[in-house]
């Protein structure tokens, strides 16, 4: 424990050393630009990676994989080709139009100021949603190392964040992220590997493939439950908890009090409401009939990461850093061999997780599994060393990107919404002043992190997995449309986005009213019809109205090559 | 009359026939994509129905680990990198010969 605080500590230390290094080049917005002719794809692509791998990535994916099985492997597949979707469409022609974020684009294109202000809005949601599960994972992962509660884990890393950004710290500072990938994948895969190796490859082969449920050791099973709870024997169980004797029916859903649940040796570990008990050939099937594991919903799943990742608001501005068109296809070439290589991983520790951690089913908390396989698949210093380790590198995880978030979502607060306020009332905006930014960045991480509070009980993947629902029903079919297509017009934007919200945002709160039935239903997923929507109401109107004037030279910003000797106005900022 | 434009003033001046030339451009770019993209969504998504439906790769096992989860963890992120790579190549291909054939018509 003690050394898991210790690499914690240092992680976060190296991070916002290398931050504050870096702050006398990194004051103002266009801090990325600065650094822009000096960076090579490759440190821009290791950056872009270290920004993109967030507690999802570490600690959901496993997370997921452990509570539903191997349908959860598709999630890591979808985050990864977002990049793939982001290189055929966007990245070249984005950079060579010069637009810093989203809402820049928005604006230039269409030329159109009020849609800068929708698209400022729908960066705050998506933002905010991809917030929450940062701030979740914080607050687990601090109550693993040192004990607290998980409300001292949110509230600590809000401040840290909160603090560092609105100081000016890992400001696009393409060196700290591109630190914390190595960190990230350092932490993911030596512990991975030398598990596996020390057990002698993966144990309890029943539970994971065969006919078996998850069940307690020889020793039997102590299970701390922090809160009553709800949970569902699986088979005919005898158990204990606290003093008191109980017996369970096959099938029984039981209310457990507050206290230790101790179950005999051998007994099939009961699941927490949400969870279904599989046997393990159904655990390890990627596609099943039904449910989570429907081709439906994976196809769903793939949709939303694929064309969710190109609107999330903290990653289209490192792709500024690139000096041109071909540097940013080369970059997103790299990110996609670099995350490919991180989403070897997670997947190893659902798999040890259900069979060394299956305590994890009771509570529901499978979001932990990343954190716990070490020391229960080692008992003892090695375990205590790798254990230390996964700590760090989720640590490094959640830091990274909510710093990034951070970033966005103030500048989009400082400059799009209060700048736009100012300069209705006549006062001339004044870019690069800080004290808008700061008190945005603290602002901006209040409500995330109250939401966080009050979701402990979502998964860190499902609450990630509607960030990107909502950006590829929004920003996807505006970025896609904005670059290839000529007729698309302001007021079809507007509408088509509006459209995509709401679709996106009210399946998801149906679902979430529904309760756990809807949890394994496209309404938790709703990418597959949203997206479509989105699209078809973009065309529709567009065709309606009439075609932007100057479509001509916005179209040669953003496709015409390097090299040819045309300065656009839009490129000319750059 | 002024003297005919070369194609790079026209690219340049933005003429109907640079516009024109990059009309072209722009879609031979767009069709690059969309093949890339074509590939990708026919494999990746044969994925889960194979999986689905051939029930032997259930039973089959590589390294201890059974195909149907194998085939999710390892070959589609080897996909992604060399379908990225290929694209690269060819969109940087379409642009160069672009500039060349602006080059070519220089006087």
């Amino acid at each position: 424990m003690t050394l898991a605080i210790i690499a914690v500590t240092a992680v976060t230390a190296g991070a916002l050393g290398i931050g504050a290094w870096g702050v006398r080049v990194a004051r103002t917005t266009s801090d990325l630009f600065v650094a822009s002719r000096a960076v090579s794809p490759w440190w821009n692509a290791t950056a872009i990676s270290g920004e993109y791998l967030s507690a999802a990535s570490f600690l959901g994916i496993a997370g997921l994989e452990m509570k539903y099985g191997a349908s959860a492997l598709w999630l890591p597949i979808g985050f990864a080709g977002g990049y793939l979707a982001l290189l055929l469409f966007v990245a070249a022609p984005l950079r060579r139009y010069g637009s810093y974020t989203i809402a820049d684009f928005v604006e230039a294109r269409l030329a159109d100021s009020r849609l800068r202000l929708l698209a400022a809005c729908v960066v705050l949601l998506i933002g905010g949603f991809y917030l929450v599960p940062q701030l979740k994972g914080a607050g687990l992962t601090l109550g693993e190392v040192t004990g607290a509660p998980y409300w001292v884990g949110v509230v600590v890393v809000a401040a840290i964040v909160a603090l560092n950004v609105a100081l000016g710290g890992m400001r696009g500072i393409t060196y700290v992220q591109a630190f914390q990938y190595w960190v990230k994948v350092f932490a993911i895969a030596l512990p991975a590997f030398l598990l596996v190796a020390h057990l002698g490859g993966l144990p309890g082969r029943a539970a994971l493939l065969g006919r078996e449920l998850p069940r307690a050791g020889a020793h039997g099973l102590v299970v701390q439950l922090d809160r009553p709870r709800t949970v569902t024997f699986p088979e005919a169980t005898r158990f204990r908890i606290e003093r008191a004797q109980g017996t369970a029916r096959a099938g029984e859903a039981v209310q457990l009090p507050r206290g230790d649940l101790v179950l005999p040796a051998g007994a099939a570990v009961p699941v927490a409401a949400g969870i279904r008990a599989q046997r393990g050939e159904d655990w390890a099937r990627p596609v099943a009939d039904g449910g989570r594991a429907s081709p439906l919903f994976v196809y769903s799943l793939l949709l939303a990461t694929f064309l969710g990742t190109m609107g999330l608001p903290h990653i289209l501005v490192r792709f500024y850093t690139n000096p041109d068109g071909p540097a940013a296809r080369r970059t997103t070439v790299r990110v996609l061999g670099l995350l490919g290589i991180f989403y070897l991983f997670p997947g190893v520790y659902g798999a040890l997780g259900r069979v060394l951690v299956p305590e994890l089913y009771v509570t529901g908390q499978t979001d932990l599994v990343v954190l716990r396989v070490p020391e229960a698949a080692w008992p003892g210093l090695g375990g205590e060393l790798l254990a230390a380790v996964v700590a760090a590198g989720a640590f490094a995880a959640f830091m990274s990107t909510a710093s990034g978030l951070l970033v966005s979502l103030a500048g989009t607060t400082s400059f799009d919404l209060w700048g736009h306020l100012r300069r209705h009332q006549g006062e001339r905006p004044a870019p690069g002043r800080l004290a808008p930014f700061r008190i945005a960045a603290v602002l901006s991480m209040t409500l995330p992190a109250a939401l966080a509070l009050m979701t402990r009980e979502l998964d860190i993947s499902v609450l990630v997995s509607w960030a990107f629902a909502l950006a590829a029903s929004t920003f996807c079919p505006m970025l896609l449309l904005g670059i290839w297509w000529t007729r698309l017009t302001a007021r079809a934007t507007a509408i088509g986005m509006i459209a995509g919200a709401v679709t996106a945002t009210g399946a998801i709160v149906a679902a979430l009213v529904a309760g756990n039935e809807a949890n394994d239903t496209v309404l938790a997923q709703p990418a597959v019809f949203s997206v479509p929507i989105a699209f078809a109401t973009m065309i529709v109107v567009s065709l309606i109205g009439r075609p932007v004037a100057g479509v001509d030279i916005h179209m040669r910003a953003l496709h015409a090559p390097e090299g040819l000797g045309i300065e656009t106005p839009l490129r000319t900022h750059a | 009359m002024a003297a005919p434009l070369t194609a790079r003033e026209e690219v340049r001046q933005d003429t109907a026939h640079g516009g024109l030339y990059l009309r072209r451009l722009r879609r031979a770019q767009l069709g690059v994509s969309l093949l890339a993209l074509v590939v990708f969504a026919g494999l990746l998504g044969a994925l889960p129905l194979v999986i689905l439906l051939v029930e032997r790769l259930r039973d089959i096992e590589v390294f201890g680990v059974p195909a149907a989860v194998g085939l999710v963890v390892v070959p589609p992120y080897v996909l992604l990198v060399a379908l990225g790579w290929l694209y690269e190549r060819r969109a940087n291909g379409l642009d160069s010969a672009f500039r060349e054939l602006l080059d070519d018509d220089e006087p």
